[in-house]
């Protein structure tokens, strides 16, 4: 395959940014798009250029480490993939695709594709986690647990935390990640004591970190790669909003 | 707690963004129905107008109510918008929208749109200072006329029959509608009202009441500004 790429390039969270042209001359349509990007990267070494820079980890679809928009959709237009498992099949010989990194204030350039998402994990820290001993593996088993909160909030849980929610939402917000993480909690019996103060501490963290106002367009679900529902945003609201008038 | 520090919190802003677009959208349904008597005749119109003013204070009190809710609605809009628009400062340069609409993507313009015909639209009927010569008409009516009431169903008709009236009126609905076939199911969504076999009736249903009050209000006009409504005033 030939592809035309269109990659942004950046030097660092202050400079202006361009995107700039390669031809990837061999591309094997059973490459995954980072090995792709692993090829062209090594074209650009050997010809003594800066190679592009991009996040990647397992490679296996479950770490939330990879990113990228892809021509203008977060991890690509191919539902429920994230970047590393998007294979270079789902695209057509001669295609132009434009790379561009995730973009929100919240989430600035550190360098070229790669965004600093730590704002997830300051969220995290302000109360995505319970203080108290919940026992070993057998305890969980000990505790009945009905199906239908057991499912959704493994459904919660599939969130990996890759912040495609935030690239794909016209605002800006990081609703759908911080909801899938206060509803996992918030659905099982281990969550129950710090439920209301989690739900306070976790969306004023998201406030105070500059994500934007969910108004439903609902682009943060067709982006997820792990298929988190906005029924969890609306569970979030109820969750806030009980919060906030009992909790003080 | 100042009033307005709800504003700070992005959900309590969402919350009253849907709490006073309730509010608004039961109001604009009941102004419909209410107001679609006029295709019925004078007498039932009229009967109609004079209840509503006979409310005295009660209608003041249903009008301040409004008023509040609206207020509320357009500052936290403007705070959202303001708020939504600083989260992106670097564009992209291609993007697909998937799940987004239309209306979703214009709510702040079509607000914008709807709140000017608004004002146009109380000028025109409730104040009477767009058109006089359409408003304080009186009817008499009873056994030989004795009484008097304001002849509201001349004022409408008058004023319709004008045709650059009667399109700003199609426009402002059409903008009206296309606010509420996003936000009727946002609301929902909003509240907490969603779950995987609700949502998808309740957006059904958003579209649905967004036809119905668009057709509702544009047959006013239409009819009367065509003659087949009020012919003979």
């Amino acid at each position: 395959m030939k592809l035309t790429l269109h990659i942004w390039r950046q030097k660092d969270a202050n400079d202006k940014g361009i995107l700039e042209t390669h031809i990837a001359d061999d591309v094997s349509e059973d490459m995954s798009f980072l090995e792709m990007l692993d090829v062209l990267n090594e074209d650009l070494i050997l010809q003594d250029k800066e190679p592009v820079t991009f996040d990647h980890d397992c490679r296996e679809g479950i770490c939330g480490t990879c990113s990228l928009t892809i021509n203008g959709r977060p991890h690509g237009h191919e539902k429920a993939t994230t970047t590393c498992q998007l294979h270079m099949r789902k695209f057509t010989d001669g295609e132009e695709i434009f790379i561009e990194p995730f973009r929100a204030k919240a989430f600035p350039v550190i360098k070229d594709l790669v965004v600093d998402r730590s704002p997830f994990e300051r969220i995290m820290q302000a109360g995505g986690f319970i203080s108290i001993h919940t026992g070993a593996a057998q305890d969980a088993n000990a505790l009945p647990i009905s199906k239908i909160n057991a499912e959704l909030a493994m459904d919660a849980a599939a969130c990996i935390g890759c912040g495609a929610c935030v690239a794909a939402c016209p605002n800006g917000a990081a609703m759908l990640f911080v909801s899938a993480k206060v509803s996992q909690f918030a659905l099982l019996p281990q969550g129950q004591p710090e439920r209301q103060k989690r739900a306070l501490a976790m969306v004023n963290k998201m406030d105070a970190e500059g994500f934007g106002a969910c108004t439903n367009h609902y682009e943060c679900e067709a982006s997820c790669p792990k298929e988190v529902s906005v029924r969890f945003i609306a569970k979030l609201n109820r969750e806030f909003l009980g919060a906030s008038l009992f909790e003080h | 707690m100042g009033l307005f520090s709800y504003l700070k919190s992005t959900i309590l802003s969402k919350i009253v963004m849907a709490g006073t677009g309730v509010i608004l959208v039961l109001f604009v349904f009941g102004h419909m129905v209410g107001n679609l008597q006029i295709l019925i005749g004078r007498e039932v119109f009229n009967t109609y107008a004079h209840f509503l003013q006979s409310l005295g204070e009660l209608l003041w009190l249903v009008r301040i109510f409004l008023f509040i809710c609206l207020i509320l609605h357009i500052i936290t809009a403007i705070r959202l918008y303001f708020l939504n628009k600083s989260t992106k400062p670097a564009k992209y340069q291609v993007k697909a929208y998937v799940r987004s609409t239309l209306s979703s993507r214009t709510m702040i313009y079509g607000g914008i749109a709807i709140f000017l015909f608004l004002v146009y639209h109380l000028l025109h009927f409730t104040a009477g200072v767009a058109d006089s010569s359409i408003y304080g008409h009186v009817e008499r009516y009873g056994p030989l006329g004795i009484f008097e009431r304001q002849d509201a169903y001349y004022m409408v008709i008058a004023g319709f029959r004008s045709v650059p009236v009667s399109l700003i009126y199609i426009v402002g609905v059409i903008f009206l509608a296309m606010h509420l076939n996003h936000s009727v199911q946002s609301m929902f969504q909003t509240l907490s009202i969603a779950g995987p076999r609700l949502t998808p009736v309740i957006v059904r249903f958003s579209r649905i009441f967004a036809f119905i009050v668009a057709t509702g209000y544009i047959l006013m006009p239409l009819t009367i500004m065509l003659g087949i409504v009020g012919g003979g005033l």
